[in-house]
């Protein structure tokens, strides 16, 4: 059976849909995505300020502990240049290519956009009273109550924030990717190593001097 | 005019030219001409090429032109450098053959 015109331009649209979700920076890198990334990066930063909302490692997220907006801020610099260090030192060492700083750097922070999408769901009132009841009384007497409400309405953001994290770590995996230009086993292995070594580094600096 | 078949249809060994012509006065040359290692890029990389050269080496004129990020033109690069080193290669594989 063939194609008609219009499957093919719907599955275009598809596939285009796609690329801009999980491939984008085939189009974008360089300086421009370095700015989106930044911009990005501040906003998530103060939208997680509102809420008492941590991004506390390089691919953490947790809610509850007040603390200044500067140290909101800086959380997500520091994972990002946590993460963006690690990638470019594998990079050098895994791949062939002569690849540019600018581009993993900028395309490194352009990926950790949908952690604004995460902060705007730890928003939501039912999220923010699920997860005092969690930390409150769940772990200072073994259980917790909340309404029934709270746990279907505060589940949702609590899933839209969880997948927003997995989606930031496609896109970061694809710019690290696309960068170095390595693909297949080494470049997986070499991304969850430079991942872990990160996160490390990434939560020693935040507990211990930004929220130390 | 249809494009340059490079390798054979039937085995896939790279094609060597035996007749040229001359389309203004009809002349004739016959003979075994090895074709040019860039002739043995697929038309795609080939286009790419000649807009690289057109862009006179900018692999950033390159990406504004095609609409795409920097990186993805440096791999695109890597990629047919790496086609042409071997293309290279195996001409030279051949010609030691010959020679032998």
């Amino acid at each position: 059976m063939s194609a008609t015109a219009s499957d093919v331009a719907g599955s275009a649209a598809r596939r285009s849909v796609s690329h801009l979700l999980f491939r984008p920076f085939a189009c974008i890198a360089g300086g421009r995505s370095l700015l989106v990334g930044l911009a990005a990066i501040m906003l998530a930063g103060f939208l997680g300020s509102l809420s008492h909302t941590h991004f506390d490692g390089a691919i953490d997220m947790h809610t509850g502990r007040p603390a200044a907006t500067s140290v909101f801020l800086s959380e997500g610099l520091v994972n990002w240049l946590a993460m963006s260090v690690a990638l470019f030192l594998l990079g050098k060492l895994v791949s062939r290519a002569d690849f540019r700083a600018l581009d993993l750097f900028g395309t490194q922070a352009m990926a950790r956009w949908p952690t604004v999408l995460a902060a705007l769901a730890a928003l939501a009132p039912p999220y923010r009273r699920l997860v005092s009841s969690i930390t409150t009384q769940a772990l200072q007497t073994g259980g917790f109550a909340a309404e029934r409400a709270d746990v279907v309405l505060g589940g949702l953001p609590m899933l839209v924030a969880l997948l927003t994290i997995v989606w930031m770590v496609a896109l970061m995996y694809h710019s690290y990717s696309l960068c170095c230009n390595i693909r297949g086993a080494r470049a997986g292995l070499s991304f969850v190593a430079a991942l872990v070594a990160a996160e490390i580094v990434s939560k020693i600096v935040i507990v211990r001097v930004l929220l130390g | 005019m249809a494009s340059l078949p490079t390798s054979c249809p039937s085995c896939g060994d790279q094609l060597l030219a035996k007749r040229l012509a001359c389309p203004g006065c009809g002349t004739e040359v016959e003979g075994c001409y090895a074709l040019p290692g860039l002739a043995s890029l697929k038309a795609e990389d080939q286009r790419f090429i000649v807009q690289f050269v057109e862009s006179s080496g900018s692999l950033k004129e390159m990406a504004r032109l095609l609409g795409v990020s920097y990186p993805t033109v440096r791999n695109r690069l890597d990629e047919i450098i790496a086609r042409v080193v071997r293309a290279r290669a195996l001409q030279e594989d051949d010609d030691e053959r010959d020679s032998q």
